[in-house]
């Protein structure tokens, strides 16, 4: 029974040595120093925006600006790759990190710097380091500080077809929540390291509401796309003048819903689909 | 003598180092294994001749292979078994304005057929030595205490 005992004392004060070891260890690690980077929030219209582009029915398309509001944008560093599926929110994103941009809402101008600009620059944060391969972000009604009061996204520019000018301003109030999965692109985005800084962009394809002459008009794209030419007809004088509203009542109902279509399936990450949440 | 002299030239002949004109081809082959993904338009046609990306774990941010996926929008791949490269390989299609990414967890060249365990989830080598320990003497004193002679 002694032998017993001893075997019993032995292996229970083993257990408890190893274990307080184990916790040491495991303290040690956790005490190692988390290191971080820059990590930019960027938006982006592409040259569709920079530079013009010729709609499906061949209207040119020239941009002066193209005011988006944003808000409430967090970029998140998930293991494996997320792939957003329609009825995904940003609750779906299962992520080992997050950073959020934005305390305030924040109006961009997409065509800002000319037809070689970079994309812009909404805010920059320190960030742990990683891959922030998910994005979520906002277009939210802006306030009365904003260049687009009372608006989340504002069109200003012209088209020209056949030697007809029509200059247009375009108001949508499109609350909308994009969740999506990474950015698509030549190049890889969103690696922070502690001396190389990382980019997550929100991308809006503006070829999704006038189409594109350079796709084939078959092409689901043309097919899904208004075109310029029925806000053309609903010019006075040259010009068109209208928010979400007045345009609802004068297209007609099929080309409204082509246009707030569009409008809510602007949101990418480059290449990258996102998907609409609803909450 | 002839038949001396016969043996010693054979055995000459072959000795001595012959200079080999190295301009052959050479194939070497070995089993191993493949990964094929196929890519699709949300519309199920195949993204055909669409341009691939293949992202190993060790380096997320440089392109581990390129290539172009075929006619049936498919494209085949064989993982190393690199210590370095467990984990999840990322897979970037891209075609006419479309792209689309995905993870495939690969461990030791091979699909992982479960998740890769979470760090957090996992147990150290110590911490399964302790409970090992435990359930040992959990079923010794057991067998101890049901053998001892009653008195």
């Amino acid at each position: 029974m002694n032998r017993v005992s001893t075997l019993f004392c032995g292996i229970t004060l083993s257990s408890v040595i190893l274990t307080s070891v184990i916790q040491r260890n495991e303290k040690k690690t956790i005490a190692a120093p988390i290191k971080e980077g820059n990590l930019a929030f960027v938006v982006n219209g592409e040259d569709f925006v920079r530079q013009g582009f010729v709609s499906k029915d061949n209207w040119e398309v020239n941009f002066d600006h193209v005011y988006i509001n944003v808000d409430d944008t967090v970029a998140y560093s998930t293991s494996s790759s997320f792939e957003p599926q329609k009825g995904d929110t940003k609750e779906s994103i299962d992520h080992q990190d997050k950073v959020s941009f934005l305390d305030t809402p924040k109006t961009a101008d997409l065509a800002e710097g000319g037809t070689d600009a970079e994309p812009i620059l909404v805010s920059k944060v320190n960030a742990t380091e990683g891959f922030y391969n998910a994005l979520s972000w906002k277009l939210i009604t802006a306030d009365s500080q904003s260049a687009i009061s009372g608006k989340t996204m504002v069109l200003i520019g012209k088209a020209v077809k056949d030697g007809e000018t029509v200059n247009f301003n375009l108001g949508f109030n499109n609350p909308t929540e994009y969740v999506c999965g990474e950015f698509i692109g030549d190049e890889r985005q969103g690696v922070v390291a502690a001396d190389t800084p990382g980019t997550v962009e929100a991308t809006f394809h503006f070829d999704h509401i006038f189409g594109d002459a350079n796709t084939p008009i078959e092409d689901a794209l043309n097919q899904d796309a208004l075109g310029f030419q029925p806000i053309a007809e609903l010019a006075s004088n040259g010009t068109v003048d209208l928010d979400d509203m007045d345009l609802a009542s004068q297209l007609s109902a099929q080309n409204y819903q082509k246009l707030t279509e569009a409008i809510a399936g602007l949101g990418h990450v480059g290449e990258g689909h996102c998907v609409i949440s609803n909450d | 003598m002839t038949r001396f002299y016969f043996w010693l030239t054979l055995v000459i002949a072959i000795a001595t180092p012959k200079q080999v004109l190295a301009h052959g081809a050479n194939i070497e082959y070995q089993e191993t294994t493949a990964i094929t993904i196929q890519a699709k338009y949300d519309d199920g046609t195949p993204m055909a001749d669409a341009q691939v990306v293949v992202y190993a774990p060790s380096d997320l941010a440089s392109p581990w292979l390129k290539g172009t996926t075929d006619k049936s929008g498919r494209f085949t791949f064989a993982p190393n078994a690199d210590e370095d490269n467990v984990g999840n390989w990322d897979i970037k299609v891209r075609q006419s304005g479309h792209g689309d990414i995905t993870s495939i967890p690969i461990e030791k060249g091979k699909l992982a057929v479960n998740n890769m365990p979470a760090s957090s989830a996992g147990y150290t080598p110590s911490q399964k030595l302790v409970m090992a320990a435990a359930m040992g003497w959990g079923f010794l004193g057991t067998a101890l205490f049901f053998s001892r002679k009653s008195k």
